[in-house]
C-alpha cells in the first residue's frame, strides 16, 4: 500500500513535471515564434555523424572490430571485472584485471610478456587488492590505483617497488578521509594526478616523491532547477533527507604529450569533457557545430550520455567513451566530431559494459568489464582518410589535407567539416570563389565572412575600370546632352527675348 | 474609388510625424481606407518576413531552409499582432480607452511600417557583407524595432487619448494579457487534443473488439 503511494506521487510528481515543461516549451515557442524543436525522436543510424543542425545523419562506418581478445586467447586464464588498459608509447598493453588482482602485460599481437600480480615490500610479498586504475609512464614505470588497499602503487618495470603513496595526511582533507584512488595518470615531471572515490574538489596532485600538495581541476555545482523548487517548497526536515547539491564528481581522465590532463564527469548537461591545464583551467576548444560531449538527440528515456573513460592519441584528437549507449566519439583539438562507432548488443563490435578505451596506433582497444573481453578496432578506407586529414592540417599541411579531405567528402557526403577543410586551403591558394562555396557547405560563417572579403575586393578590382568608365561616359553624355538642348533653347529663346 | 498617391504618402508622413499623422488617422482620414492600407501593410510585413527568412544572406540567416514555411511565416505576423489588438482592446475598454477596435488595428499596422521599410534593403544588402559589416545589419534591425515600438506607443495613446504613462502601464499590461491569451489558447488546443485522442482510442478499441 505505502510502495503504490510513493510510486503514485512520483508519477504524479513526474506527470506534473512533464506537462509543465511541455506548457512552457510551447509558451515560449509560441511567444518567440521559434518552432518547437522536437527532442529526440529520430531513430539513429547504424553508423552516423552530427550535423551543423544537430541532426544524425548517415557516415559511413570509421572504425570496424576484427577481433576479440579474452583471457582464455591471451593464455591467463579469464579476465575478472578488468577495469582499465594502459598502452604505451612502444604499443605494449596494460590490462588491469581487477577481480584476479594483477596487471597482464602483453606486446601489440597480444602475446603476454608478463603478469604482475605481487611484488616485494620490505622483504614480504605484498599484493594488489581490487585495483580500479593504472598508469605507465615513459620510463616504463607501473603506477596502480590499489583502491581496496587505500594506496596507490609505483613499480620500476623489473617489478620491483618504487614507492607506496599511502592516505595522505594535509588540512585539505577531513580528518576521516578515506583514500580511495580510482584512476590515476602521471605527467612528465612524474606528478601524479588522482582521481579518487568521494572526492568532490577535482583531481589529488601529489608530487613526485608521494606527498600530496592540491586538488586541482574542481567540477562546479551543478543545480537541477526543477529539484531546486522542490527543494525551495519543502520544510527543513524534508530538506534534510534529499539528496546535496554536490559537484559531481570526474569520472576519468588521460593525459596527453604537452601535459594536459584531459578529463570526463558525469554531469547530465554543461561540459563533461575538460581539458585542464596546471591552474586547474579548462581549455578544451569547443569550435565545432556542438559542444564534445557524446550523443547531442537521444531518446528522452535513456538520457544523456554518460562519458565514462577518454583517450587522448596524437595531434589533440581525443576519444571519449558513452557508458550508456557504449559509443566511441572521437574529436579533434577544435573539437568537431571525427566518428562514432560501438554500440551495445551481441554482435562482435558491440558491448555489455564498456569501461575503457585507449588507442594503440590507430587501432582502438575496447575493454568490456562483464565480460571481460577486448575487442579490438581497425579502421576503415574512410576512417583512416580522416585521421590522416586531421593530422596533416593540424600539422599545415594543407595540400595534402586538402586533397584527403576531398577523399573523405566523396565517400561521405554528410561530413560538413571535410568542406570546412577544403574551403581553407582553397582560400590559402587564392581561389576565394571557392573557397566561399565550400564554406557555406561547411556552415562555417567565420571563415566564410574571410573568404568572401577576399572576393568581394577581387571582384570590386576587376569591375572598377569598367564601372568607372562606363560612369564618365555617363557623365560626358549627359553634359554633351544638356548643352545641346541648352544651346537650342537658346537659339529659340533669342529671338523671344529680342521682343 | 479613385487612386490617389496620399494614400501611399501618408503611411509614411506617419512613421516621421505619429503625433499629428495618428490624430488624421482617428479623426480626419476615410476609416475604410485605412483599414485597406494596414491590411496592406499587415500583408506586406508577413512578405517581408518571409523574403528574409528565404533570401537574408548566410552570414545573419540562421534559419534552416528545410524547415522554411511560408504559411507558419504569416501566422508568426498576423497572430501576434492580432493577439495585441485583441489583448488591448479587452484593457483598454475596462481603463476607458476611447478607441474602437478597428481604430486599435489600424494604428498598431501602420506601427509596423518601420519593420518594413528598414529590414526589406537589408534583405538584400546582406548577401554582401561580412562578419564585421552585420554589425550594421543588427543595428538597423533594432532601431526598426525601436521606431514601431514607439509607434506602437504614440499610436496607442492617441487612439485611447490617454496619458503617457497610462500608456505606457496599458501597454505592459497588454503584454501580459498576451502571455495569459497564449497560455489559455494553449491549455485549449491541449485539451481538445486529448479529447480527440480519447475518442479515437475508444473508436479504436471498439473496432479492434468485434
Amino acid at each position: 500500500m505505502f510502495d503504490d503511494r510513493t510510486i503514485n506521487v512520483q508519477a504524479q510528481k513526474r506527470a506534473i513535471r512533464v506537462l509543465g515543461l511541455v506548457l512552457a516549451c510551447c509558451l515560449i515557442s509560441a511567444v518567440v515564434g521559434v518552432p518547437m524543436v522536437e527532442a529526440a525522436t529520430q531513430k539513429t543510424p547504424p553508423s552516423y555523424n552530427y550535423s551543423y543542425w544537430n541532426e544524425a545523419v548517415p557516415a559511413p562506418a570509421a572504425y570496424q572490430a576484427t577481433e576479440i581478445i579474452t583471457g582464455n586467447t591471451l593464455g591467463t586464464g579469464q579476465l575478472l571485472e578488468p577495469n582499465d588498459l594502459h598502452v604505451t608509447e612502444d604499443q605494449t598493453v596494460y590490462i588491469l584485471d581487477s577481480g584476479n588482482h594483477r596487471v597482464i602485460v602483453t606486446d601489440h599481437q597480444f602475446q603476454v610478456l608478463r603478469i604482475v600480480d605481487s611484488f616485494m615490500n620490505d622483504g614480504q610479498v605484498d599484493r594488489f587488492q581490487q585495483p580500479l586504475g593504472l598508469f605507465v609512464n615513459d620510463e616504463g614505470h607501473l603506477y596502480v590505483a590499489d583502491t581496496g588497499n587505500h594506496r596507490i602503487v609505483q613499480l620500476a618495470p623489473d617489478g620491483s617497488l618504487v614507492q607506496i603513496v599511502d592516505t595522505p595526511e594535509s588540512d585539505l582533507l577531513p580528518a576521516n578521509f578515506v583514500f580511495q584512488p580510482a584512476r590515476l595518470v602521471v605527467d612528465l615531471a612524474g606528478r601524479i594526478y588522482v582521481m579518487a572515490i568521494g572526492v568532490f574538489d577535482g583531481f589529488m596532485e601529489f608530487n613526485a616523491d608521494g606527498t600530496f600538495t592540491t586538488f586541482i581541476g574542481a567540477n562546479r555545482v551543478q543545480v537541477d532547477p526543477i529539484e531546486y523548487i522542490w527543494k525551495r517548497l519543502s520544510t527543513r526536515e524534508q530538506r534534510s533527507q534529499m539528496v546535496q547539491f554536490t559537484p559531481t564528481e570526474f569520472t576519468n581522465l588521460d593525459i596527453d604529450e604537452e601535459g594536459f590532463i584531459y578529463a570526463t564527469n558525469g554531469d547530465e548537461w554543461g561540459d563533461n569533457i575538460k581539458k585542464l591545464n596546471a591552474h586547474g583551467t579548462d581549455i578544451l576548444r569547443r569550435n565545432g557545430y556542438f559542444s564534445p560531449g557524446g550523443d547531442i538527440v537521444y531518446y528522452i528515456n535513456d538520457g544523456p550520455p554518460r562519458l565514462i573513460d577518454i583517450d587522448v592519441a596524437d595531434r589533440e584528437i581525443y576519444s571519449v567513451l558513452d557508458a550508456k549507449q557504449g559509443r566511441i566519439f572521437t574529436y579533434n583539438g577544435d573539437g568537431f566530431l571525427m566518428y562514432v562507432f560501438g554500440g551495445k548488443g551481441n554482435l562482435i563490435g558491440e558491448f555489455h559494459t564498456p569501461v575503457a578505451i585507449e588507442r594503440i596506433g590507430d587501432d582502438f582497444l575496447v575493454l568490456d568489464k562483464a565480460l571481460g573481453e577486448i575487442t579490438v578496432f581497425k579502421p576503415t578506407e574512410y576512417g583512416q582518410i580522416l585521421n590522416e586529414a586531421v593530422r596533416s592540417y593540424y600539422e599545415g599541411d594543407e595540400e595534402r589535407s586538402s586533397a584527403l579531405f576531398r577523399r573523405a567528402a566523396d565517400l561521405n557526403a554528410n561530413l560538413e567539416y571535410a568542406y570546412d577543410g577544403i574551403g581553407k586551403s582553397l582560400l590559402r591558394q587564392g581561389e576565394y570563389k571557392e573557397a566561399v562555396h565550400y564554406f557555406r557547405q561547411a556552415m562555417d560563417r567565420l571563415n566564410y565572412s574571410k573568404a568572401y572579403l577576399l572576393y568581394r575586393k577581387q571582384v570590386m578590382r576587376e569591375i572598377f575600370p569598367t564601372m568607372m568608365t562606363c560612369l564618365l561616359i555617363f557623365i560626358v553624355v549627359y553634359f554633351t546632352v544638356r548643352k545641346v538642348v541648352n544651346l537650342r533653347g537658346r537659339k529659340k529663346g533669342v529671338p523671344i527675348e529680342m521682343e | 474609388m479613385r487612386w490617389n498617391k496620399e494614400w501611399i504618402r501618408f503611411p509614411f508622413y506617419l512613421t516621421v510625424h505619429p503625433y499629428k499623422a495618428y490624430w488624421e488617422l482617428k479623426y480626419e482620414r476615410d476609416q475604410k481606407t485605412n483599414l485597406w492600407t494596414s491590411l496592406i501593410i499587415l500583408a506586406a510585413l508577413s512578405f517581408t518576413m518571409i523574403l528574409s527568412s528565404q533570401y537574408s544572406g548566410f552570414l545573419v540567416n540562421y534559419k534552416d531552409p528545410r524547415e522554411l514555411n511560408s504559411l507558419m511565416e504569416i501566422v508568426y505576423v498576423v497572430v501576434p499582432v492580432l493577439f495585441f489588438c485583441i489583448a488591448n482592446w479587452s484593457l483598454t475598454t475596462l481603463m476607458d480607452g476611447e478607441g474602437k477596435f478597428v481604430e486599435i488595428f489600424i494604428s498598431t499596422c501602420f506601427a509596423l511600417l518601420p519593420l518594413i521599410v528598414i529590414n526589406l534593403p537589408w534583405i538584400w544588402l546582406s548577401n554582401f557583407i561580412s562578419m564585421e559589416e552585420t554589425a550594421f545589419y543588427y543595428v538597423s534591425n533594432s532601431i526598426a524595432t525601436l521606431w514601431f515600438l514607439y509607434l506602437l506607443f504614440v499610436g496607442n495613446m492617441t487612439v485611447q487619448q490617454f496619458t503617457a504613462s497610462k500608456t505606457i502601464l496599458t501597454l505592459f499590461l497588454t503584454a501580459i494579457a498576451m502571455g495569459f491569451m497564449a497560455f489559455l489558447c494553449l491549455l485549449f488546443f491541449s485539451l481538445i487534443q486529448q479529447i480527440a485522442g480519447f475518442v479515437v482510442t475508444i473508436y479504436q478499441e471498439l473496432v479492434f473488439r468485434t
